[in-house]
C-alpha cells in the first residue's frame, strides 16, 4: 500500500524543478488535507453526536440520579448523596444477587468457551458435508432470546415437557424445573445452546492458523494433541481471549431468567426462582416495582464499575498468556470473495 | 485408522446435532397437540390427534400480524438506517484523517465494551421527556447514529481495499462522498448483508427496548409473545405458546439459512476473527 503511494509522490514530483511548480502540489496538498479533515468530520460526526446524545448523556443522567431518589415521577426529587450506593453494599439481597450473577458467568463464560472451541475443532475435520454441521450446530444460535426462552420453558415444564417426558421413560421421577433448586440448570443449558456463536468465530480463528505450521510440526514428530497445545491454542489465544472478555461482560448484564419468567410485571419478577435472580433481575424489580429509579442507577454503575475492574483483571492476568502475531498491515490479498462457508 | 477416527468424528457430530436440533423437534411437536393432551401421562411423544387449529387461535387470540408488522416496521427502519449510517461512519475511519481521530476512535472501541444496560433508566426518562415513547422515533434516532460494531466491521472492510482506487477517483475529480458513494459502498455488498442480517435480528428479538418505550398498542411480536398466550386463570396456554413460536422463530431461521453464504463471507472478509 504505501509503497505505490510513495512511487507515485516521487514520480510526479521529480519533473518539477522550477520552484513555482514545486510550491502548487504542496498547496494543494494541504488544501486537500483540510478538505479530508472536514470530510472526516462529516463522516464520522453522526456518530459522536449519537453517542454524545445517546449514551454519554444518559450514562451522566444516570450518574446523577443515583445520587437522587428519584422515582421518575414526583418532582420534589432530592439529593442523597451515596447513601444510595452504601444500601448497594449493604442491602444482602442485592449482594447475594451480584454473587448468584457472578457465578453463573464463572460457569457458562469457562464452559461455552471450551465448548465452543470443542465444536470448532470438530467441524474443522476434513468430514462430508462438514459445511451443514456448521450451519445446523449454529442455528440456534440465530433464535431470538424470547423465542428460546419459551422454547426451553416448554421442555422443562413439570407437566407436559420432554425432559421429564424422557426421565419418566428412563423410569426416574421428574422434577419441577422451572423452580428452586433445579431453574439454575435450565438456565445454564439454555445458554449453552447458543454456544454456537462461539463455534463460529473460534472456527474463523482455527482457519486462520497457517496450514504449514502445523504440517512442518506433524513432520517433526509431533502428536495432534502437541500440536494442538503447542500451536494451535497459541495461536487462537488472542481469539479466545476477546471472547472471555465479551462473554464476562454479556453474562454479568444477563436477564434471562427475566425472559423465562417471561412477564416484566412486578409478580413476573417476583415468580423467578430464587437460584436465578440475577442482579439485573434486581434491578428491574427496583425499577418497575419499587420505582426506585436513584437506587436502581446507583445499582447500574456498581454493576459498571464491577465489570470494569473484572475486565481489567481479566487483561492483567491474561498478559502473557496472550500471544499476538505481529501483523502491521492487515493482508492484502485476503479473498472478498465467498469463502468456503 | 485414519477411516475410523473419521466415523468417529462423524458420529460425534450426528449426536451433538441431535442434542441442538431437538428443542426445535419439541416446539414443532407441542405446537401440534391437543390442550387435552398436554397434561397426559404417560407424555405423547407425538400427538394423537395433529392440530392445525393450534396456528389459528395464536394468530387470532390477539393480532399477532398486526404486532409482527409493528416487529418489521421496527426491526426495517433500525437495520436499514444503521447499516448506512455505519458504512458512512465507518469509511471516514478507514480511510480519511484529521486532528482527534485517535480519540474519536478509542471512544469508539469502548463503547463496545460498555455495558449497555447502564443507559436503560435514563434512556426511558429522555425520551419520556422528549414526548418519544410509543413512537418508534428512538429506533430512528440509533440507526441513524450508527452501531460501533457495525462501523468497526465496515472500517476493517474498507481498511481492506487498495488505495489506488481511492487515487485513480481523485484524479478524475470525484469528491469524498461520490468516492463512498460510487466506489466504495457498492464493492462492501459483503459487510451490508451482514450489518442488515446482524441489526435487523437484533431489533427483532430485542424485548428490552419495545417493553421499556411502547406501549401495548405499538410494541412488538416479541413482547406480545412473552405473556399474550394465557387462559383466563393466568396459566400459559402450552400449545398456543409454541405455535406462535413456531412462525415467530422459522422466518427468522429460514432468513438466516438463505443468507448465511453472505454472512459468513461478510465476518471473514471484514477481518473481524
Amino acid at each position: 500500500m504505501s509503497t505505490g503511494q510513495l512511487t507515485g509522490d516521487t514520480a510526479r514530483a521529480v519533473p518539477s524543478p522550477s520552484p513555482g511548480a514545486a510550491a502548487r502540489p504542496a498547496r494543494r496538498r494541504l488544501s486537500l488535507s483540510k478538505r479530508r479533515a472536514w470530510a472526516f468530520y462529516a463522516f464520522t460526526g453522526p456518530w459522536v453526536l449519537g453517542f454524545l446524545g445517546l449514551t454519554a448523556y444518559p450514562l451522566l443522567y444516570a450518574l446523577w440520579l443515583s445520587f437522587t431518589n428519584s422515582d421518575g415521577l414526583s418532582r420534589r426529587t432530592s439529593f442523597v448523596g451515596l447513601a444510595n450506593y452504601k444500601e448497594v453494599f449493604s442491602d444482602p439481597d442485592t449482594m447475594a444477587s451480584l454473587g448468584r450473577t457472578a457465578l453463573f458467568t464463572g460457569i457458562t463464560v469457562p464452559l461455552s468457551i471450551v465448548a465452543g472451541l470443542m465444536l470448532a475443532v470438530l467441524v474443522n475435520q476434513p468430514i462430508r458435508s462438514r459445511g451443514l454441521f456448521r450451519t445446523l450446530l449454529y442455528l440456534p444460535a440465530v433464535v431470538p432470546p424470547v423465542g428460546a426462552a419459551l422454547t426451553f420453558k416448554l421442555i422443562f415444564d413439570r407437566d407436559s415437557g420432554a425432559a421429564n417426558g424422557v426421565l419418566d421413560v428412563l423410569n426416574i421421577n421428574g422434577v419441577p424445573w422451572l423452580i428452586d433448586p433445579y431453574a439454575r440448570w435450565v438456565l445454564i443449558t439454555l445458554t449453552m445452546w447458543g454456544v454456537g456463536n462461539i463455534m463460529i468465530i473460534s472456527l474463523a480463528g482455527l482457519q486462520d492458523i497457517p496450514k504449514e505450521l502445523l504440517e512442518a510440526a506433524r513432520v517433526d514428530g509431533a502428536s495432534s494433541w502437541q500440536s494442538f497445545t503447542r500451536i494451535t491454542l497459541p495461536l487462537l489465544s488472542p481469539v479466545i481471549f476477546f471472547q472471555v472478555v465479551t462473554g464476562i461482560i454479556g453474562a454479568l448484564q444477563s436477564f434471562a431468567p427475566l425472559l423465562i419468567a417471561l412477564d416484566p410485571t412486578p409478580a413476573g419478577v417476583t415468580s423467578v426462582p430464587e437460584s436465578n435472580y440475577f442482579y439485573m433481575i434486581n434491578v428491574f424489580a427496583q425499577y418497575f416495582a419499587n420505582g426506585r429509579y436513584g437506587y436502581a442507577s446507583a445499582m447500574l454503575w456498581v454493576l459498571f464499575a464491577f465489570i470494569v475492574v473484572i475486565t481489567f483483571l481479566v487483561f492483567k492476568v491474561s498478559k502473557g498468556a496472550v500471544f499476538y502475531t505481529v501483523e502491521a498491515e492487515p493482508a492484502k490479498d485476503k479473498p472478498r470473495t465467498m469463502g468456503d462457508a | 485408522m485414519v477411516f475410523a477416527r473419521r466415523n468417529a468424528v462423524y458420529m460425534l457430530l450426528v449426536a451433538l446435532l441431535v442434542l441442538f436440533l431437538s428443542p426445535f423437534g419439541w416446539l414443532a411437536i407441542t405446537a401440534l397437540k391437543d390442550a387435552s393432551e398436554l397434561r397426559v401421562m404417560p407424555i405423547h411423544w407425538w400427538p394423537h390427534h395433529p392440530n392445525l387449529d393450534n396456528f389459528r387461535q395464536a394468530l387470532t387470540t390477539f393480532d399477532y400480524l398486526g404486532y409482527a408488522r409493528n416487529s418489521l416496521t421496527i426491526a426495517g427502519i433500525y437495520a436499514v438506517l444503521v447499516t448506512l449510517a455505519s458504512a458512512w461512519a465507518g469509511f471516514g475511519f478507514a480511510r480519511l484523517t484529521a486532528p482527534g481521530k485517535r480519540v474519536i476512535f478509542a471512544v469508539l472501541l469502548s463503547t463496545m465494551m460498555l455495558p449497555q444496560v447502564i443507559t436503560l433508566i435514563p434512556t426511558y426518562l429522555m425520551f419520556a421527556e422528549l414526548h418519544l415513547l410509543n413512537t418508534y422515533m428512538p429506533w430512528v434516532l440509533w440507526g441513524l447514529s450508527g452501531a460501533p460494531f457495525l462501523i468497526f466491521l465496515f472500517r476493517q472492510f474498507f481498511s481492506n481495499m487498495p488505495k489506488e482506487l481511492e487515487e485513480a477517483a481523485i484524479v478524475d475529480g470525484c469528491g469524498t462522498f461520490r468516492i463512498f458513494l460510487r466506489i466504495f459502498l457498492p464493492q462492501s455488498w459483503p459487510v451490508i448483508a451482514t450489518s442488515l442480517i446482524l441489526s435487523f435480528s437484533w431489533s427483532w428479538g430485542d424485548y428490552i427496548g419495545p417493553a421499556l418505550l411502547l406501549d401495548d398498542a405499538h410494541t412488538t411480536l416479541t413482547v406480545k409473545l412473552a405473556n399474550g398466550y394465557v387462559n383466563a386463570q393466568g396459566m400459559p396456554m402450552s400449545n398456543l405458546v409454541a405455535a406462535g413460536a413456531v412462525m415467530y422463530v422459522i422466518p427468522v431461521l429460514v432468513l438466516f439459512l438463505i443468507m448465511q453464504r453472505g454472512f459468513v463471507s461478510g465476518i471473514a472478509t471484514s477481518g473481524l476473527k
